[in-house]
């Protein structure tokens, strides 16, 4: 199978690498070969050779640097999604799909229109929060971050329901973007490392039911997982 | 009258404060709301310097405050560590006669990078460090981008700035400006010519956005770059750190100053580097200067020796939620050619609010304990679990690792007759777990 990392350089802000890694090792694991490409700005990706793609967080100014670069995959990408690809886009990189962003000065920066919504920068105040989601898929819980400056206005096919942390837009309690196998979602760094059941809703995606998932190894990970989840709803109780 | 009564109300309340072991930024907390331009009325010394930046601070504001005590010179400068607002406002009122008047030669202010604006809009600092940008307690901080911006607006233009010219992101606060006094290390033995980090964040411009390249590298994105498309550079430097040789423990700045090391690693080197050029512009004798830091050794607490049993060690203070503190503990660690068991403890991932975000741990270069010099790895603390996920995807054999949630069972692990030195890296918040176990 061929994964994608895409603007590995340049949209890793918090670790994100590890995504990849994560789904590298699961496949590896259940006996599946699998190989990524590194690509980023001014590489020209043939995105219908992948199993599965991700993009992680980086930088606003980042970000519309990459918007410039991304554009060459609208039609391709749009492809992709509607073919059923599995795609992770982690932390600010999912806000390039919509319509527009629109910067702290307010400037506005044209999205490459996968779907219909709009994103506002505020550069006051930086908006953080542990979070723990709910998705409608599996009955484990996600745990991660939010880190992030922005508002999403207008996604109606949303990934999570907000239990703690951030909606997409202030007092909103849903979360992220859904199209297809396209999962966006405002968490940032290895979610995939965090939230082992995840991971593993994700590799059985990817495969399509080829190949059985080993998850035999992730006894750290789920012992992570439950510690992290714990200490969170501990915290929600408390506040 | 409202000058002398604020005054007066912020030293009663330090003064009782020290007394019962309270912090310092509560008597300028209040000071603020009795007169809130307070630092506008007060007059301040000749010199005000100012010292920001990710890493460093602390001990570099410490290693000034030496020099300029050790050659006669009155320094009010914020020791018990509150580097807000408040503190500063302590600090000020604290060293100030009851008429509203500095009584030292200088105040030295260790300042918060991301408030340094609401310090600095009624003070002016005379001269402003700016020590490194790092990815640093992102989860309060957002991005190193994000504090560059907020520590733009602190600068203000009658300023005189004292920039780290290996850092690109710091090295920006002075593009365009004639007066910045630059500090850097010249081309070193132990530079690469590639990242050895976990991620690059010298891989674009600062500037422009498009590709660096990299002459050397002294860790990190630290080193000599030049922009391939705008021409952003590293500037030439006044004060240089000109060798290093940290074997034999010391370092020479501008060709001829030999400072003896007593913690021995790059990054202590620039905190030198940084007090030594303060000092010099306050016109302290360089020879003086060599001498006071020769073998200084920290006071602030973040290097402990200790002794397990027979066993030796030493608690390396690095910072959760900053990978390059860790690295640069590390590297020293990895270097101790008599052989040594490393423990990382992650119990707390901040002291002063909550998360359990550990996305950090995968920005940490752990993969170098992959070597000789390291026997035994111990994970210890609530998120030993994530620790140990982070370590199965370095090559280090499991067989080496250890893994306690409870951090007395790592200390009795420890506790054997091991000849192996000890090596303990963890953060302010986890370090008194393990100490008040010795």
């Amino acid at each position: 199978m061929k994964f994608l990392h895409l603007y590995y350089d340049i949209m890793n802000l918090y670790g994100e690498y590890a995504n990849i890694c994560a789904m590298e090792r699961i496949l590896t694991k259940s006996g599946i070969e699998c190989q990524t490409d590194r690509l980023s700005i001014g590489d020209n990706a043939k995105l219908s050779e992948y199993d599965f793609i991700y993009v992680g967080s980086g930088t606003e100014k980042n970000q519309k640097v990459v918007l410039e670069d991304f554009r060459k995959y609208a039609v391709t990408l749009k492809a992709y999604i509607d073919r059923g690809g599995v795609i992770l886009m982690t932390g600010n990189s999912f806000e390039m799909l919509g319509d527009k962003i629109t910067d702290a000065n307010g400037t506005e920066f044209e999205g490459i229109g996968i779907t219909d919504f709009s994103v506002k920068e505020q550069n006051k105040k930086r908006t953080t929060s542990d979070a723990i989601f709910k998705a409608d898929f599996t009955d484990r819980k996600l745990v991660g971050f939010i880190n992030k400056c922005s508002e999403i206005y207008g996604i109606d096919t949303t990934l999570f329901d907000v239990l703690m942390g951030l909606g997409n837009k202030t007092d909103d309690d849903r979360e992220g973007l859904r199209i297809n196998n396209l999962f966006g979602t405002h968490l940032t760094g290895p979610i995939l490392i965090k939230n082992p059941y995840f991971l593993e809703y994700i590799a059985n995606l990817v495969v399509g039911g080829k190949a059985k998932i080993n998850t035999k190894y992730l006894g750290f990970e789920k012992s992570g997982y439950e510690v992290t989840l714990s200490e969170l709803i501990r915290r929600k109780s408390a506040t | 009258m409202k000058l002398f009564l604020t005054i007066l109300i912020c030293k009663l309340l330090h003064f009782f404060g020290k007394l019962i072991g309270k912090g310092s930024s509560l008597p300028g907390k209040i000071a603020l709301k009795l007169c809130p331009d307070i630092l506008k009325r007060v007059k301040l010394p000749e010199y005000i310097i100012a010292v920001t930046g990710s890493n460093g601070k602390t001990s570099t504001v410490e290693m000034i405050a030496h020099i300029l005590t050790e050659n006669g010179k009155s320094v009010a400068w914020n020791k018990e560590g509150s580097n807000q607002i408040e503190g500063v406002t302590t600090l000020v009122l604290a060293n100030s006669t009851l008429t509203g008047k500095v009584k030292s030669d200088i105040l030295l202010i260790e300042s918060d990078e991301r408030f340094a604006r609401y310090t600095f809009k009624y003070i002016t600092p005379t001269h402003y460090v700016i020590t490194n940008l790092y990815r640093d307690q992102l989860t309060r901080n957002g991005h190193p981008e994000w504090v560059a911006d907020a520590i733009k607006v602190s600068i203000k233009n009658n300023t005189r700035l004292i920039l780290n010219a290996d850092d690109p992101l710091v090295s920006l606060f002075g593009d365009g400006k004639d007066d910045v006094i630059w500090f850097g290390a010249d081309k070193l033995e132990s530079d690469t010519n590639y990242c050895e980090g976990k991620y690059d964040d010298g891989v674009y411009c600062p500037k422009c956005k498009k590709f660096m390249r990299y002459s050397s590298r002294h860790y990190a994105h630290i080193g000599h770059y030049k922009c391939t498309s705008c021409g952003y550079e590293r500037h030439d430097t006044e004060y240089t750190v000109t060798s290093v040789d940290l074997d034999r423990g010391f370092a020479v700045i501008n060709g001829k100053y030999n400072i003896s090391l007593a913690l021995k690693s790059l990054y202590n080197i620039y905190n030198i580097l940084a007090a030594f050029t303060v000092a010099s512009i306050v016109g302290i004798d360089e020879n003086k200067i060599a001498e006071n830091m020769s073998n200084y050794v920290m006071k602030n607490g973040r290097v402990v020796n200790f002794a397990i049993g027979n066993r030796k060690g030493t608690l390396l203070t690095a910072k959760h939620e900053n990978s390059i503190s860790y690295d640069q503990s590390i590297r020293l660690a990895c270097s101790d050619k008599g052989g040594c068991d490393v423990m990382f403890i992650v119990d707390a991932v901040s002291r002063k609010y909550f998360t359990s975000d550990v996305s950090w741990l995968w920005d940490i270069n752990f993969d170098m304990l992959n070597c000789e010099n390291v026997h035994k790895i111990i994970l210890a603390g609530k998120y030993c679990n994530d620790l140990a996920v982070r370590f199965s995807y370095t090559g280090i054999n499991a067989d080496k690792i250890k893994i306690f949630e409870d951090i007395r069972k790592a200390y009795d692990f420890l506790n054997c007759d091991r000849d192996e030195y000890i090596y303990t890296i963890t953060c302010f918040s986890d370090k008194n777990k393990f100490l008040n176990l010795l």
